[in-house]
């Protein structure tokens, strides 16, 4: 079935993946507090992949919502997650907290 | 209260979409053993997406970091073959329907496929219920909890569930024929959209390479407007589209639309012919 394959194939590429994440790419941090994201202006290098570095110092879980690149990441209360971020041409790309939308608003600035 | 309601109502429609069309089609087909298989696939679904909930905050390291994201990569792609599946299956039954009595269906040879219907269940609940239930926990632990909120929330739940019984209810209603056709399409515009979210998924999470989006009609509906929002569930909606999403979609619609709909016109004169069935 096409949805078996499709796992197979998943699982393989995580395991390289995951092994992957571990290599040394820049580390940015990103923290949610007050359902706010602190910093709401994340400056990144252009063209160069990088890692958010996400904590959630909240009471109650968050999930990250970008539109493009398409992320939607999960962050426990109280947890810190690693999201390995793609190179991104020069440009903004904002996203914000689902569970917060209101408030919890920023943008990566890739330069 | 009101911005809660929406997002658990936007959370949960989609599943109780589909199952309110699984039961109508069991009902129509008079596979009525198939209703218990839904059921406890989505209640099924249901405690899993409260003990993935749960868990999620269990979790840390790189268990935390690609976990989840995996498990509703899987859930998503697994959803797509299932509802193909389905589909074909609502086609075929559609084709054996056609100038014979409803009742004559072939139980037996339904009811050995019954369990796949309640995975369908089980997929449809748990894709957004991990998620529903995380928010829903979300603004339970909220500092002065806004129990409006809560209540809004469980609204949401309540009325998706409404709609499902509606479109159960008017499925019902409908011509026999109508009804696969419009399930048959609807299903097949969902799994295709369901398909493009997993590839976007997919370059999201690096498995695939990312690219910019070929348009942007956030201007004219955007996702996180409530239409956009139901169109996304619905049909898969998209403003900020990349290549491989439209590709993976149109690519499903033709290709899927060919195998359900193109051996249509032939099966009218095959219902003479028994190897056909």
């Amino acid at each position: 079935m096409k949805g078996y394959v499709a796992v197979m194939a998943l699982l393989a590429m995580a395991v390289g993946f995951v092994g992957a994440a571990a290599a040394a790419d820049v580390e940015v941090p990103l923290v949610l507090e007050k359902n706010r994201w602190q910093p709401d202006v994340i400056k990144v290098k252009a063209g160069a992949p990088f890692v958010l570095v996400i904590t959630n110092k909240d009471k109650g879980p968050e999930e990250l919502d970008m539109l493009s690149p398409r992320i939607e990441k999960v962050i426990p209360a109280g947890k810190t997650v690693r999201l390995k971020m793609p190179a991104l041409k020069p440009g903004k790309y904002p996203f914000v907290g689902e569970y917060h939308s209101e408030t919890a608003k920023a943008t990566i600035v890739a330069e | 209260m009101g911005a809660t309601f929406i997002v658990t109502l936007r959370e949960a429609f989609e599943a109780a979409l589909v199952l309110g069309i699984i039961y109508s089609y069991l009902e129509k087909v008079g596979a009525r053993d198939g209703v218990r298989y839904l059921t406890r696939g989505g209640l099924l679904g249901l405690l899993a997406s409260v003990a993935m909930g749960i868990g999620v905050s269990y979790l840390s390291g790189p268990l935390l970091d690609i976990g989840p994201d995996l498990i509703t990569l899987v859930v998503i792609f697994a959803a797509v073959g299932l509802l193909t599946w389905h589909a074909w299956w609502m086609q075929q039954h559609a084709r054996l329907i056609k100038g014979q009595v409803q009742h004559r269906i072939d139980e037996a040879r339904a009811s050995n496929r019954l369990w796949v219907v309640g995975l369908i269940a089980f997929t449809s609940v748990f894709r957004e219920g991990a998620e529903t239930v995380l928010f829903l926990w979300g603004i339970v632990s909220e500092e002065g909890a806004g129990w409006g909120s809560l209540v809004g929330g469980i609204a949401g739940i309540v009325g998706a569930a409404a709609l499902g019984w509606a479109v159960f209810r008017g499925g019902q209603r409908l011509s026999l024929q109508r009804f696969f056709s419009v399930t048959t399409v609807f299903i097949m515009l969902l799994a295709a959209g369901l398909l493009s979210r997993g590839i976007g998924r997919l370059q999201g999470m690096g498995f695939l390479p990312f690219s910019e989006p070929v348009w942007n009609t956030s201007w004219l509906l955007s996702d996180g407007s409530v239409a956009g929002g139901f169109l996304s569930g619905l049909v898969g909606y998209r403003a900020q589209p990349t290549l491989p999403e439209v590709f993976a979609y149109v690519a499903y619609v033709v290709v899927v639309g060919l195998i359900l709909f193109a051996r249509r016109a032939p099966a009218a004169v095959g219902l003479a012919s028994p190897s056909r069935s």
